[in-house]
Parts: structure tokens; sequence; C-alpha cells
């Protein structure tokens, strides 16, 4: 039976990273199941779950990719996971959008905040734009919320106001056509 | 009346354009009625088209009746070999599918629409549709021409960097 490894490369962006990093997977008898690749401050960073064929190791695995790492100056771990799928936290989705002036512990803050109120994260993606002298970070996330919690907007709202900086928190179900 | 199954990706009938019906008898009357049927048996389905029941025939029902996004509503209709007239004021919004089951994702549509085609009854009709109707009856005659959701979204995420980092 085939078994699961996470993947993470990360590296200076250039063309050809996923055709190297992938390459290898194929050689190897791997097949690739949820991914996230992304460039982040420039740096192309790849984290891969993939099924490994029996008999191949997360170690094998690492040591097959050296060449193209070397090649491409990538920074790649591997490592086993689980292979039971653990079930996520069922509830509302929301999307949430938090920006303003960068400062130290927008997201810890607000992350706190969802967690201290059951809130589960399923997507969080941030990055900072605008000019070097003013730099302004930009928040957007997935979350669930489980049945039974009220007044997150509200709370998030407030916290924003405390931060100085823009929240808006809004249900994003999807309708199904 | 039938309840047809609803077929799921990567059944080869959702990605192929579906043939026009050249003309609207029993046949594409019973056609009409499987899919207000099999619509209505799906709780949260307020739109099918023919080759989500397995038909490669450019069909659809729309229904958004009570719906709290619909502005226009025209009730349940069925409509034969469908035309987009005019279409203006894109919209972003987020869509499932009954045959993508597991994804959804953010699709701009036009939410102001003029669509024609033909009744079960045979006669043309001219629809103006907007909001959620009019993305409803989109997303289906996207259906028709092999079209999914996915072949729409804008992103996964919704935001890029513009230009290169310092």
């Amino acid at each position: 039976m085939s078994h699961h490894v996470a993947i993470t490369a990360i590296g200076s962006d250039r063309p050809g990273i996923v055709a190297a990093v992938t390459g290898v997977l194929w050689e190897l008898g791997c097949n690739l199941e949820d991914t996230s690749m992304s460039i982040l401050r420039g740096h192309f960073s790849m984290m891969l779950m993939v099924a490994v064929p029996p008999g191949v190791s997360a170690a094998d695995v690492e040591a097959a990719m050296e060449p193209a790492a070397a090649a491409s100056d990538l920074v790649v771990v591997v490592r086993p996971i689980d292979d039971d799928v653990p079930v996520s936290t069922v509830g509302e989705a929301w999307t949430v959008s938090v920006y303003g002036a960068d400062q130290p512990g927008i997201v810890h803050r607000v992350a706190r905040l969802l967690a201290d109120a059951g809130v589960n994260v399923v997507d969080l993606v941030t990055r900072v734009i605008g000019e070097p002298e003013q730099p302004v970070y930009a928040m957007f996330l997935d979350v669930t919320v489980p049945p039974g919690v009220d007044g997150i907007e509200a709370s998030l709202e407030a916290l924003a106001g405390e931060m100085g900086v823009s929240c808006s928190a809004s249900p994003a179900d999807a309708e199904i056509l | 009346m039938t309840i047809r199954g609803v077929v799921r990706l990567p059944e080869p009938v959702l990605t192929r354009a579906a043939a026009a019906v050249s003309e609207v008898g029993q046949a594409e009357r019973d056609l009409a009625t499987d899919l207000l049927d099999t619509m209505r048996a799906s709780p949260a389905c307020v739109g099918l088209a023919a080759p989500q029941i397995g038909v490669s025939l450019r069909a659809f029902v729309v229904d958004v009746t009570g719906h709290r996004k619909a502005r226009s509503c025209h009730g349940a209709f069925v409509l034969f070999n469908p035309e987009i007239v005019s279409a203006s004021e894109p919209s972003l919004a987020r869509e499932g599918c009954m045959s993508v089951p597991d994804l959804t994702g953010d699709v701009a549509r036009a939410s102001r629409l003029v669509v024609r085609g033909l009744a079960p009854t045979g006669e043309e009709k001219v629809l103006s549709v907007d909001a959620f109707e009019a993305r409803a009856v989109l997303h289906e005659i996207d259906h028709l021409d092999g079209l999914l959701f996915l072949d729409r979204v804008t992103a996964h995420d919704r935001v890029f960097p513009r230009k290169v980092y310092r």
C-alpha cells in the first residue's frame, strides 16, 4: 500500500522549479495530491501532500530530491504523515479580510480571537504591500464558524479598531447551482 | 415523473458541447419534466442542465424562488436552445456545482442578462433576469457549452502581487 509524505521546498523564484521537483517525484512513482505553491516575498514556496509507493521512505524521497534541490538552490524537507485524514470542524464558511498599517501582532491577535471563539482557520494568505517606508499589511482568511458562535464580526471589528486597521467579515457560503 | 441521477466529474458529457434540439416535441417535454423533478429532488438545487443528467442536449431548468440572493424571479422555467441576448454588470460570487463535489470557487458573471430560448410549449421566450437568477442561468448555459465553474474560477487566492518585490 502506498503511504503519504509531506514535502516542503523553498527557493528563489525562477522558471523550472515545479518541473524539477515534480519530475523527481514522477520518476519515483509518487502521486501528487493536495498541494499549495506560491511566491512568497520572491521565494517560490511549495507544500505537497504526496502518495509514495510501498518500499520508498520519506528519507528516500528526500535523498532523491538532492540533485534537483542543489541545481535549483532549494531547501527541501520530506516528512512522513499519518494516512488518516483528520476531520475538520463543521460550521458556516466565512471570509475575513484585515488590512492596514503594518505592525507586529496583527496575525496573532486575529488568530487568538478566532481560536478563543472556537473558529477554525482553513486558509490564510498575508501580503505586505505598499511603499517600503509605509508598508501595508493585508490578511485574508477563510474560516469555519461552528454552530452557536455569534458576534464574530463585531469582535473582529473591535479588535481591528484597537489596532487601527480595517476588517470585514462575511459569510462565504457557496451557492450550489 | 423521473428523478434522474446527477452525473459528476469526470463524466465526459460534462465537458463537451451539447447539441441543439431541432424541435420541442414530446421527448423534449419529457426531458423538461425530468430536469424539474431532478432539480426538486435536491433541496438546495436552483438549476440543472441536461448534460448533468447525462443528456447532451441544450436544455436547462432554473428556479430561484425564495432564494435570499434573488431579485428577479421567474419561478421554475425550462429553456431549450438558450441564447444570451445581452449581458452586463459583472459581479463576483462563490459557486459550487452538483456535478463537482467538494470544490467551490469565486466566479465573475454578468448580473444583468437578457436570455432567449424555447419553452417546453415550443414558443420563444425572452427573459430579463438579474442578480442570482442571472448567475444561475449563466452557470447552466455554461454546462451546455461543456464548461464548468472550474473553467471560470478567477483564482484560489483573491489577491496577487501586482509588481515585483523590492
